[in-house]
C-alpha cells in the first residue's frame, strides 16, 4: 500500500535536469536509475483563474537512504517551482 | 548542444496550432537551435513567414506538412504522416527539388477533396511515393500513422506489417519512425511505452528513427490556447471533449528546448530493451534528418527571385523589353494623336524616363503580362479600369491598361515604380463585379493552370470570434455569450480586460465578470485567441500570375469558386517573387456596363464610356446640384455636402473632392482649409513661391502624395523616387527626426530660408502618412463622372443598371422613389414584359424601368426562367400551364398586380383572379414548348356579374398597391411609400425635401420621411455625430444632423425609428449644400395614429353638438414665427 507523505522535499537535479537526490526528514535520498516523468491534465477551466500549465509533474523515482532498501516515490513538481514527495510506495 | 525539431505546427494550422512562426523561430534560436522546420497540418500556410522569421534568426528553416494518407485502390485511411522536403544541400542540381515535391504533396492531398467530394485533405499513398523519389523528401511515420497506432494498441504484428507495406511502395529511404513521447500517464497515447515500442520497431526493420515532440505550441502555458483550439475544432465544449478522451493529453507538446528533449530521448530508451548506444543513434539520426532536410531559402524555395510568365505565354517572339518599347510608342502616339505637339513630346520623355526604371529593374514581362490581362478583359467586351499608383505611369496608359491620361492630371510615376522601392510593382484592376469569376477562368484558360492560381487571404480571430470560441470552449449558454459577443467592438480583444476597465459601456459586463469566475476566464480565454489565424479563404480579388514553375512554389487547394488558390496570402507574394494582380469586382462598373447594353438595345446607339468627353456641362452641373444618389463616390450624405460646398467645375475637381472625403484628411480639417480659399476666402498660402506650382491645384494645401514628393525633391533635390521613400517614412514617427534633419540641411544649401522650412516641414511632419494617392482620386474620379454623366444623359438606363447591380450604399426603394423624382417611371412587376433583370422600356415619348421578376420575394429561380422562356402569355391558363408556378409564387404575382394583364388590368378585378387561383385543384398540365396551349375559356371570365364583384380577398382589403409592393417586393414601385401621408404632412405643414436648398439657414423646420441611412462619422472633437437621411418622395434626401444633446433628448429612436417627422433647423453649408440639425423627433405612425383618432373624437363630437370643436391631437410645436409657407407640394403631386 502506498503512504501518503504529501512533505516537501528539496531536490537536487543533475546537470541533465533530472532529479538526481532529494532530502527528506533531514536524510539525503539518492535516485537509483533513469527516473520517469509523468504529466497528466487538469480540467482547468473548472477552476479560478487561467492557468499557466494544464497539467501536474510527478517523477516516478526508486531512491535509497544510505545503504537501505530502495522505495518506489512520487515526487510532485508544483507550478511554483516547489517539490512535493507525495507518495511512498515501499 | 541544440536539438532540431522536425515536427512543428504553427499558428497556421489553423485551430490546432497557435504559435506564430515568428515567435517559434525566435524561440528556437534563443535556444541555441541553428534548425527549425514547420510542418503545418494540410498545407504550408505558414511556410513563407516560417522560412523568413528563420532568416531573421539566423536559422536554417525546414518545411514540410502533416498531411492524411490513403491506400490508393481502397481508399483506407493510413494516419497522419509527416513530410518533410529535402533541401539541395551541395548539390545544385537537385536544389529545389525537395520544396517542389512538398509543394506537389500537398496540392495532391486537396486535389482529394474535390475528387471524393467531401473527403477531408488526403494524399494517395502511391503519389506521396512518386513525388518522394530522386531522394526528395522523407516521410515519418509517427504515432498518428497506422503503423504508431497499431503500436499503440501493442499490436507488433499489425505494425509491422503495415510498415512492410510503406517500405514495399515507397522507394529506398524515404522513410523515418517518428519518436513521440509526451510524457503522458501509463496506459494512454504520448507515454513513453509505446514510443520505447516505435524505437524498437525501428531497430527490428533497421529504419531510422528521429525524436520529434509533434510541437502545437511554443511555450507549456500555451496549452490551454491548443485546448481552445480542440474545442473550437470540435465545435464542443472542453468538459464533453475530456470525457470523450479527445482533448490532448497534457500539455507537453511544446517547443522543447534541447535538453528537455534529450531528457525525453533518456527515458523512452531506458523504457525499454535496446541495444547498445540507441540513445546516441536517435539523437544522431535526428540530427541527420535535418540536416538533410535544411533548406536554401534562394536555392530552394527561390524566395526573392520574381517569376514572370514566358514570354511566349503573352504573345512575345522577341526580347520583351524591345516589345515593350515598341508599343508603348505606338500606345504614345495613339493616345496623344489629338493632344498636341508639346504634350506627345512630354509624353514620349516621360515613357523614356519610366522604361529606364522599367529596364533596370527587370520589369518589362511584368508590363506586358499586366496589359495582356487588361486586353483579355477588353476582348470580352467587360468594363475595366485601373486603379491604384500604377494609374500614375503613362507606360501603363500607353498600353490601355490604365485609361486616365497622367500627364494632364500631374501624376508621378514614382508613386508607383523607382529603383528606390523594393516590392513588387501592385496594379490593380477594376472590372464587372458581374464577370469577374468569368475573367477570372478566362485568365487560367489564357495563360494555363499551371502558371495562374487565385491568391487566398487568412482570416484571424477578432473580438466576436474570440469570445464566441472561448464561450463554447468553456460551454457557456450560446445567448450569454451572444450578449457578450455583441459589445465586442471598437476595441481589440487582446485588451478586454482595459477595456472592461475603461469603457463607460461595458461597466455593466464588468461588473458581471467581478461575480463570476467563469466570465472572468471568459476573458483571458478570448485575448488569448485574438488575432490567431482562424481560416483560409479565397482573396476578393488577388491572382497569381507566374511562369510554369508555380505549382513547384506553391500549394493550391480548391477555392469556394471551384479554380484553384494558393495557400500564400498577400504578404507572402512579395519575398515568393510571386506577381499578383488586383482584379477587383466592381459593382458601379458592371451597373455602367447595363445601363451601356440597355441603351443599345433600345436605340441601337453604341456608347463607348471611355471616350466621354471629360468637360460636359450640364454632367458638372447635376454634380453641383448635389443630386448625386447613385452617382461612384459622391453619393453619400457627406459627399453631398462636400459637393455641395465645392461646386466641382472641372474634372480635376472631382479628383480633389475624392481625396479630401477621406479619414485622414477630414480628421485634419483639410476640407475647410481648401474651400476657404477655393472660394477666395482666404488667400491662397504657398509658403513659398517656389512651391506654388506644385500647390497651385489645391490652393496651397497639402492634398496628395504626389505633392509631398515634390515638395521633398524641390526641399531637397533628392530625385522623386527617393522622394517617395521619405513620404512613407514621415508616418513612422522614430524617422522623423531623421527627415527633418535631411530636410534642413539641404533646403539651405538650395537656398530656402529657415522660416521657409520651419512652416513646410510643420505642413509634411503634420501631413504624416494620411492624405491620398492622386492617382488613386483621378482614377476614381473617372468612374465618378462617367457614371454622373449616365446620370445626366441617360437616367433611365443609368437607374436600371444601378437597380440591377445595386453598386452603392442606398437601398433600392430610394433608387425608385429618385426615378420618380427624375421623372422615369418605373413600371411594375408584369408576367408579359419583366426580365431577370431591370429593363429600360419605351413609354409614350420617354424612357421607363421595368422592375425584373427576381424582386419578387420567395420565387425559384426556376420559375422566372420558365417565365422568360415562355412570354408572351395568352391567357392566365397559357401562364399556369407553362410556368407551372408554384402557389405561393402565383398569389404573390397576382396581389402585387403582375398578372393584371390577364384582368384587362382592372385593379379592382384582383379580388377574383386570387378567389380563383386559390380554388385551382390538381396540378397544371403540362405543354410541350413547341406545342399551343389549350384554347380554353379563361375562367376567370366565368366570374364576371354581380355576385363576383362581391368576393374580396383578405389578402387585398385594406392595403394600398404600395403596400403590396412593399410587403411582397419590398419595392414601392406604383407610389412613394410616404404618399399617404402626404394630408397630413399637408396640415403639419411638414417642408418637403425638395424645398430645403431654397430655404436660408436657420430657418425652424418640420422634416418626416423614411430613414434610408444612418452614419455615425468620425468627428473632430470626438463626440458621436447621428446623420439620418429622410426620404419623402420630393426630391433627394434629407439629412439630420443629431448632435450629442439632441442624441441624449431622443434617445434610442436616433436609431430605431424607421418613418421619422423630426423638428429642426436648417444650416446652409456653401451654395447648395444645406442640412437640418434635427432638435426633436416622433414616430410618424404614431402622430399619424394618434391624430386619426383624434379627428374621428372630432367628428363624433361634432355630429352630436352639430358644431366643430377643435382638433386637439398632441402636434409637434410650431416654431414661432418661422415663417415657413405652406407647401402645395403635397395636394398638388398626386397619384
Amino acid at each position: 500500500m502506498p503512504q501518503i507523505i504529501d512533505a516537501a522535499v528539496q531536490v537536487e537535479l543533475s546537470a541533465d535536469g533530472d532529479p538526481r537526490a532529494f532530502v527528506w526528514d533531514r536524510f539525503e535520498h539518492t535516485i537509483i536509475g533513469q527516473p520517469q516523468a509523468v504529466f497528466s491534465r487538469t480540467r482547468w477551466w473548472e477552476n479560478n483563474g487561467t492557468p499557466t500549465r494544464i497539467d501536474t509533474e510527478l517523477w516516478r523515482v526508486d531512491a535509497a537512504k544510505g545503504d537501505e532498501d530502495q522505495h518506489r516515490y512520487d515526487l510532485r513538481h508544483d507550478a511554483d517551482g516547489t517539490w512535493v514527495l507525495a507518495l511512498d510506495w515501499g | 548542444m541544440s536539438f532540431p525539431h522536425l515536427h512543428v505546427a504553427s499558428a497556421y494550422s489553423t485551430h490546432y496550432g497557435v504559435t506564430l512562426p515568428e515567435a517559434l523561430a525566435e524561440q528556437a534560436a534563443a535556444d541555441g537551435a541553428t534548425f527549425l522546420a514547420v510542418t503545418d497540418r494540410d498545407g504550408l500556410y505558414g511556410a513563407v513567414k516560417h522560412v523568413r522569421a528563420c532568416q531573421a534568426a539566423g536559422i536554417r528553416p525546414g518545411l514540410g506538412a502533416d498531411l492524411e494518407v490513403h491506400d490508393d485502390d481502397t481508399l483506407t485511411p493510413l494516419g497522419r504522416i509527416v513530410v518533410l522536403a529535402h533541401g539541395g544541400g551541395s548539390d545544385p542540381s537537385s536544389a529545389g527539388r525537395g520544396y517542389a515535391a512538398l509543394c506537389r504533396a500537398v496540392s495532391s492531398a486537396h486535389e482529394t477533396t474535390v475528387r471524393l467530394n467531401g473527403h477531408p485533405p488526403s494524399i494517395p499513398r502511391g503519389r506521396l511515393a512518386e513525388l518522394a523519389g530522386l531522394n526528395s523528401l522523407t516521410v515519418l511515420l509517427g504515432p498518428a500513422s497506422d503503423v504508431g497506432r497499431a503500436v499503440d494498441r501493442r499490436d507488433n504484428l499489425q505494425a509491422r506489417a503495415n510498415l512492410a507495406d510503406w517500405q514495399r511502395v515507397m522507394p529506398p529511404q524515404s522513410i523515418a519512425l517518428e519518436i513521440v513521447c509526451h510524457l503522458a500517464e501509463p496506459g494512454m497515447p504520448g507515454s513513453v511505452a509505446p514510443a520505447t515500442r516505435m524505437l524498437a520497431l525501428a531497430e527490428h526493420t533497421r529504419l531510422p528513427a528521429v525524436l520529434s515532440n509533434a510541437v502545437r505550441y511554443g511555450t507549456a502555458d500555451e496549452a490551454v490556447t491548443a485546448d481552445l483550439a480542440d474545442a473550437a475544432r470540435h465545435l464542443t465544449p472542453l468538459a464533453q471533449l475530456q470525457e470523450a478522451t479527445s482533448l490532448q493529453v497534457n500539455g507537453q507538446a511544446w517547443l522543447k528546448p534541447a535538453a528537455a528533449m534529450r531528457q525525453v530521448a533518456r527515458m523512452v530508451v531506458d523504457a525499454g530493451q535496446h541495444s547498445d548506444g540507441a540513445l546516441a543513434r536517435l539523437l544522431r539520426d535526428t540530427h541527420e534528418l535535418a540536416e538533410r532536410c535544411a533548406l536554401d531559402p534562394a536555392a530552394d524555395i527561390g524566395l526573392g527571385r520574381p517569376r514572370m510568365p514566358e514570354a511566349s505565354v503573352i504573345g512575345v517572339t522577341r526580347d520583351p523589353l524591345a516589345e515593350l518599347w515598341a508599343r508603348a510608342r505606338h500606345g504614345i502616339d495613339e493616345r496623344y494623336a489629338e493632344a498636341g505637339r508639346p504634350l506627345l513630346t512630354a509624353a514620349h520623355d516621360r515613357l523614356a524616363h519610366e522604361m529606364s526604371t522599367v529596364q533596370s529593374l527587370g520589369f518589362a514581362s511584368y508590363f506586358l503580362t499586366v496589359a495582356k490581362v487588361a486586353d483579355i478583359v477588353r476582348d470580352m467586351g467587360i468594363r475595366i479600369q485601373a486603379r491604384g499608383s500604377g494609374v500614375g505611369s503613362v507606360l501603363n496608359y500607353a498600353l490601355h491598361t490604365s485609361s486616365v491620361e497622367p500627364l494632364g492630371n500631374g501624376l508621378l510615376w514614382e508613386r508607383f515604380l523607382s529603383p528606390e522601392r523594393q516590392t513588387l510593382p501592385d496594379i490593380d484592376l477594376d472590372v464587372e463585379s458581374a464577370r469577374r469569376h468569368d475573367i477570372y477562368r478566362k485568365v487560367f484558360d489564357t495563360f494555363g493552370a499551371s502558371r495562374v492560381s487565385l491568391m487566398s487571404m487568412t482570416n484571424a480571430y477578432r473580438g466576436r470570434g474570440a469570445v464566441r470560441d472561448a464561450g463554447l470552449a468553456l460551454g457557456m449558454p450560446d445567448t450569454q455569450v451572444a450578449t457578450i459577443a455583441k459589445q465586442m467592438w471598437r476595441f481589440n480583444a487582446r485588451d478586454f480586460r482595459a477595456a472592461l476597465a475603461e469603457k463607460p459601456e461595458l461597466e455593466e459586463l464588468a461588473a458581471e465578470v467581478r461575480e463570476s469566475a467563469q466570465l472572468d476566464l471568459l476573458v483571458d480565454l478570448t485575448a488569448r485567441l485574438d488575432r490567431l489565424p482562424r481560416h483560409i479563404s479565397v482573396h476578393p480579388c488577388g491572382v497569381i500570375l507566374s511562369d510554369s514553375s508555380l505549382l513547384d512554389r506553391t500549394p493550391v487547394q480548391a477555392s469556394g469558386m471551384g479554380l484553384p488558390m494558393s495557400q500564400f496570402d498577400k504578404h507572402d507574394m512579395d519575398p515568393m517573387g510571386l506577381i499578383k494582380l488586383d482584379i477587383l469586382g466592381v459593382r458601379m462598373q458592371s451597373a455602367m456596363a447595363h445601363a451601356v447594353e440597355e441603351h443599345h438595345r433600345l436605340t441601337g446607339e453604341h456608347i463607348d464610356l471611355d471616350r466621354v468627353p471629360l468637360d460636359d456641362p450640364a454632367t458638372y452641373e447635376l454634380i453641383r446640384s448635389t443630386r448625386t444618389l447613385g452617382i461612384f463616390q459622391i453619393e453619400s450624405p457627406g459627399q453631398m455636402e462636400l459637393v455641395g460646398k465645392l461646386q466641382p467645375e472641372v474634372f480635376n475637381d472631382l479628383t480633389v473632392e475624392i481625396s479630401l472625403f477621406r479619414p485622414g484628411p477630414m480628421k485634419n480639417n483639410m476640407p475647410l482649409r481648401y474651400l476657404e480659399a477655393r472660394h477666395g476666402e482666404v488667400a491662397p498660402d504657398y509658403i513659398h513661391p517656389r512651391f506654388e506650382p506644385i500647390l497651385r491645384e489645391t490652393n496651397g494645401v497639402v492634398i496628395f502624395h504626389e505633392q509631398v514628393m515634390r515638395l521633398f525633391d524641390e526641399l531637397t533635390g533628392c530625385g522623386l523616387g527617393h522622394a517617395d521613400v521619405l513620404r512613407r517614412h514621415l508616418g513612422r514617427p522614430e524617422q522623423l527626426d531623421v527627415i527633418e534633419a535631411y530636410v534642413r540641411e539641404n533646403a539651405l544649401a538650395r537656398g530656402f530660408d529657415a522660416g521657409t522650412i520651419d512652416r513646410v516641414w510643420t505642413v509634411l511632419a503634420g501631413f504624416g502618412s494620411f492624405g491620398f494617392a492622386k492617382a488613386h482620386g483621378a482614377a476614381f474620379a473617372l468612374p465618378t463622372y462617367q457614371s454622373a454623366w449616365l446620370k445626366t444623359h441617360h437616367p433611365a438606363a443609368f437607374l436600371a443598371g444601378l437597380l440591377t447591380h445595386d453598386p452603392g450604399m442606398w437601398p433600392k426603394d430610394l433608387l425608385v422613389a429618385e426615378a420618380r423624382v427624375l421623372g422615369v417611371p418605373v413600371l411594375g412587376l408584369d408576367v408579359q414584359h419583366s426580365a431577370l433583370d431591370y429593363r429600360v422600356e419605351s413609354v409614350g415619348a420617354g424612357q421607363g424601368i421595368r422592375m425584373p421578376l427576381p424582386e419578387l420575394n420567395g420565387s425559384s429561380d426556376a420559375e422566372r426562367a420558365r417565365i422568360v422562356r415562355h412570354q408572351p402569355f395568352t391567357s392566365l391558363q397559357d401562364f399556369r400551364d407553362r410556368v407551372r408556378p408554384r402557389r405561393r409564387t402565383f398569389e404573390a404575382l397576382a396581389r402585387i398586380g403582375a398578372l393584371d394583364s390577364f384582368i384587362g388590368h382592372d385593379r379592382t378585378r384582383r379580388h377574383e383572379l386570387l378567389a380563383h387561383i386559390q380554388s385551382l385543384r390538381g396540378t397544371a398540365i403540362t405543354i410541350a414548348d413547341d406545342q399551343l396551349a389549350f384554347e380554353v375559356p379563361l375562367p376567370v371570365l366565368e366570374y364576371e356579374g354581380a355576385r363576383f364583384d362581391a368576393v374580396t380577398s383578405l389578402q387585398l382589403r385594406g392595403r394600398t398597391q404600395s403596400d403590396l409592393e412593399l410587403l411582397d417586393t419590398g419595392l414601392a414601385v406604383s407610389d412613394h411609400r410616404m404618399r399617404k401621408y402626404y394630408p397630413l404632412f399637408a396640415e403639419l405643414g411638414v417642408t418637403p425635401a425638395s424645398r430645403l436648398a431654397n430655404l436660408p439657414g436657420g430657418t425652424d423646420v418640420l422634416l418626416a420621411g423614411v430613414r434610408r441611412a444612418t452614419n455615425t462619422p468620425p468627428m473632430r472633437g470626438g463626440r458621436r455625430v447621428v446623420f439620418v437621411s429622410l426620404d419623402d418622395g420630393t426630391g433627394p434626401v434629407a439629412n439630420v444632423v443629431f448632435f450629442h444633446d439632441a442624441q441624449e433628448r431622443i434617445g434610442g429612436g436616433v436609431f430605431q425609428t424607421e418613418l421619422m417627422l423630426v423638428r429642426g433647423r436648417t444650416r446652409r453649408s456653401g451654395a447648395r449644400g444645406v442640412s437640418v440639425t434635427g432638435e426633436g423627433m416622433w414616430d410618424l405612425v404614431t402622430v399619424a395614429r394618434e391624430r386619426t383618432r383624434a379627428q374621428a373624437k372630432a367628428a363624433k363630437a361634432a355630429d352630436g353638438q352639430a358644431e366643430r370643436a377643435p382638433i386637439s391631437t398632441p402636434r409637434p410645436r410650431r416654431a414661432a414665427g418661422s415663417g415657413t409657407p405652406p407647401f402645395d407640394l403635397w395636394s398638388t403631386r398626386s397619384a
